[in-house]
């Protein structure tokens, strides 16, 4: 009897453990990417949604792989990447339906991982990488100077069609290597129901540094818990208003770190200043665990976010009211960040896998494939000649899509992690007050100095 | 008749061998090998992407840089160094005394209920660390359970803090209370060691580290706990008799019969809380990636930061074997001050 009981009770815990454990894994990715308030930078945009489901997306086997299983010689392709919504997974595994369903000789297996970088790194050192891959503009400099990217130039079908800050975020020492699979811009969101209660008129295009402050300032309302803005200490965000200010981060072929300018102190002391003058805050003291959240709860009243805000207001937060817009102008004009992924081939595969392999790149990066992909709304198209159809469906999202236009490449050289870490380091010192933001420029530019001499 | 014995011995030899291989391949393909790896990547600049055979030979010089050339490695190294250490220093104290205290109430012969504590008390132990670490991320919101607790039994003297975001180190904390900041504190509070100031090192355990801190000791409680109790039931009962019979109380019990006799396994379980606190990972990669202001960097964050964001898997390297040296170095202190009496 009590035997028996045992059992029972043995095996209700072992259910539990694999529940906990599983559970723990589906999410782990996520959170470790970029849950928390001082990570998200170096996290692919697409990672950034919050709601990311870690699941590959149903294995089907599509229909079309049955119907003609051994054409030719049939060279079996995998495409390795990360996943992102479950719509965008569902919509990429259709996309490659459609190319295999029109190439018989050429079959590619999409597979999705959780711990991207990670499953990346050990295959390529394993000698046995995907045969295409996700690549982010910041991690490129990293493997390129590995020897783990075959360039693409001139294997791209009509590679001037991208536009020119994608393909500078694929160029790296002059040549191009991967084609841009879609991107998105950092924006300004603001909160219409709160700028009408307030009588603001709402964010254009024509606003400036002062527009941004004032209308933060009269925003606030401190005992409410109610920000004006909310700021995350990050350099992938502060950067904009460097780009803004007119300064630059290095000389134009990295030999030499710029990051401590005039411009680029006149923008650090307006972002610091908006947190320490209490127009701004960050999303850790607004209960969120990124800005988004903090925007979706009506903490604060703007964030600067990009398209992938969107989506995860949909899922979370879809009473909240809000326009996009660009970012304001700064003293030296306009400026916004570019935050892309390309799909990459590795060098170290043969010849007939690599022309495969660039088979399929093109198809999903040209009009075709990308149109495919980018329907969704989720992604934004890397062709200038898919704008003006994408902009048809999806008129709201033109603010992000235009951004293009000014936007800067998230792109420096290897090695750069450490300068990153050291400024998000900063930005959190300066928005608590135990640095000054010359101490955080002067920190930044020494260890930037240092990477470069490496 | 000899020789009989001798084959006895030799079949006895081969079985036990044979019994033995499946676990030594398992040590060896799984611990030895890559231990040596390790060791050998140490000692060049291989990227971690490229195939190892393609990495340089570098000699000594990842160790260089991070223990003797200034620059953000060395200062990045003796942060998490110093990091890890405060963490060691707080977790495993509070853990060894909580865990023997829980393991002394659970072993009450009058305690009702006893597998229900121990169960309860063992349960983070055996939960997945980051599906613990994912729900403290919510309870040390600013707004989350923990400050609305603090606030409730102070009486609302408690401010809030956003924990996982806090960089104010514990001693800089008091010492500011005290008066003493950077700015206007005694000359060598700016003095240069290592790649950090003297201000620095002296930080003590951020807010954020804090917070992980007693996450950890929550989640450690349960094992270290049952250890204790596994060695509580081996204390005759006879020992605790006879000092009933010469009139000892509860405590002078506690201190004088059940302390000593379990100091063999207080040595086993403040050695397995050093190496447990040495090589935190998991609840830093889920919740803070070394944040704020890295003062949550620990050394084996810092070994996975290397090697797969920074594709710098030979620093990566050096720094794990630096870690092992550091641990295994405390371990032999640690004999050395409560091995001697235990073995006795």
């Amino acid at each position: 009897m009590t035997r028996k009981w045992y059992k029972l009770l043995a095996f209700f815990l072992v259910l539990t453990m694999a529940l906990v454990a599983c559970g723990g894994q589906e999410e782990e990715p996520p959170a470790g990417a970029d849950g928390e308030q001082d990570v998200p930078t170096e996290a692919p945009p697409v990672e950034e949604e919050p709601e990311a489901e870690e699941e590959p997306p149903a294995e089907e086997e599509p229909p079309a792989e049955e119907e003609e299983p051994a054409e030719g010689t049939g060279a079996e392709l995998q495409l390795m990447g990360w996943s992102s919504s479950e719509a965008e997974n569902t919509r990429l595994q259709a996309v490659i339906d459609d190319f295999n369903a029109a190439n018989g000789n050429i079959q590619v297996n999409l597979n999705l991982v959780p711990d991207y970088d990670t499953r990346l790194q050990t295959s390529l050192a394993g000698g046995a990488p995907p045969d295409v891959f996700y690549i982010d503009s910041f991690r490129l400099p990293d493997l390129v100077d590995a020897g783990a990217v075959e360039p693409a130039e001139g294997r791209i079908e009509d590679p001037d069609d991208f536009y020119e800050s994608l393909r500078d975020a694929f160029t790296y020492n002059g040549t191009f290597y991967c084609p841009p699979k879609d991107f998105s811009t950092l924006g300004l969101q603001y909160n219409t129901d709160m700028f009408d209660a307030a009588g603001l008129e709402y964010p254009n295009e024509d606003w400036t540094w002062d527009d941004l402050r004032s209308a933060a300032e009269q925003l606030t309302n401190e005992e409410e818990g109610v920000y004006g803005m909310v700021l995350s200490a990050d350099f992938a965000r502060w950067i904009a208003f460097l780009y803004q200010a007119g300064g630059e981060v290095a000389n134009e072929d990295f030999t030499e770190m710029t990051i401590n300018s005039p411009e680029a102190q006149e923008a650090m002391d307006f972002y610091v200043n908006m947190v320490l003058d209490g127009f701004a805050a960050q999303p850790a003291d607004l209960d969120s665990g990124w800005a988004g959240e903090a925007f979706g709860r009506e903490r604060a009243a703007m964030s600067m976010e990009g398209n992938w805000i969107v989506p995860a207001l949909a899922d979370g937060f879809p009473d909240v009211n809000y326009g996009v817009t660009q970012l304001p102008a700064g003293p030296a004009g306009e400026a916004t960040m570019a935050f892309t992924v390309c799909y990459g081939v590795p060098a170290d595969i043969p010849d007939e896998r690599k022309e495969a392999a660039f088979e399929v790149v093109n198809y999903l990066t040209g009009a075709e494939g990308m149109k495919a992909w980018t329907d969704l709304g989720l992604a934004m198209p890397t062709r200038q000649s898919l704008r003006d159809q994408w902009l048809e469906q999806f008129p709201d999202l033109q603010p992000f899509l235009d951004g293009a236009e000014h936007a800067r490449a998230w792109q420096f050289v290897t090695g750069f992690q450490d300068v990153l870490d050291t400024v998000n380091n900063g930005l959190q010192q300066a928005f608590a007050g135990t640095m000054t933001s010359e101490q955080v420029l002067e920190q930044a530019q020494e260890v930037g100095t240092e990477v470069l001499n490496r | 008749m000899a020789s009989g014995i001798k084959g006895q011995d030799r079949e006895d030899a081969v079985a036990g061998w044979l019994f033995m291989t499946p676990a030594l391949i398992v040590f060896i393909v799984f611990l030895i090998i890559p231990i040596i790896f390790a060791l050998y990547f140490s000692l060049t600049d291989w990227n971690g992407i490229s195939p190892p055979a393609e990495a340089n030979w570098v000699g000594l010089d990842n160790y260089q840089t991070v223990l003797l050339e200034g620059g953000i490695r060395q200062s990045d190294f003796f942060k998490a160094l110093k990091n890890t250490t405060y963490f060691a220093i707080g977790v495993v104290p509070l853990q060894t005394i909580l865990s023997l205290l829980l393991a002394v109430i659970i072993n009450q012969r009058l305690l009702r209920y006893k597998e229900f504590f121990r169960t309860a008390y063992y349960f983070p132990s055996i939960t997945s660390s980051v599906a613990i670490s994912l729900i403290f991320l919510f309870l040390y919101q600013r707004s989350g359970l923990v400050n609305n607790a603090l606030e409730f039994l102070t009486f609302g003297a408690w401010e809030p803090v956003a924990w996982m975001s806090d960089a104010r180190g514990l001693f800089h904390i008091i010492l500011e209370a005290l008066g003493v900041t950077l700015r206007d504190g005694p000359e060598f509070l700016r003095g240069e060691l290592l790649g950090l100031t003297v201000w620095d090192w002296i930080s003590g355990p951020s807010v954020a580290l804090m917070a992980i801190m007693i996450m950890n000791t929550w989640t450690t409680i349960g094992t270290m706990m049952i250890i204790f109790v596994a060695a509580l039931q081996d204390i005759p009962g006879s020992v605790y008799e006879a000092a009933q019979v010469d009139g000892a109380t509860a405590w002078p019990t506690f201190r004088r019969i059940t302390v000593p006799l379990l100091r063999p396994t207080i040595f086993f379980v403040v050695t397995l809380g050093l190496i447990g606190t040495y090589q935190v990972f998991d609840q830093i990669y889920v919740m803070s990636s070394g944040g704020p202001a890295k003062t949550t960097l620990t050394m084996a964050y810092m070994v996975y930061r290397n090697g797969f964001r920074n594709s710098e898997m030979g620093l990566g390297a050096a720094i794990a074997i630096l870690l092992f040296v550091i641990i295994f170095v405390l371990t032999l202190i640690q004999r050395r001050i409560t091995g001697s009496e235990a073995e006795q």
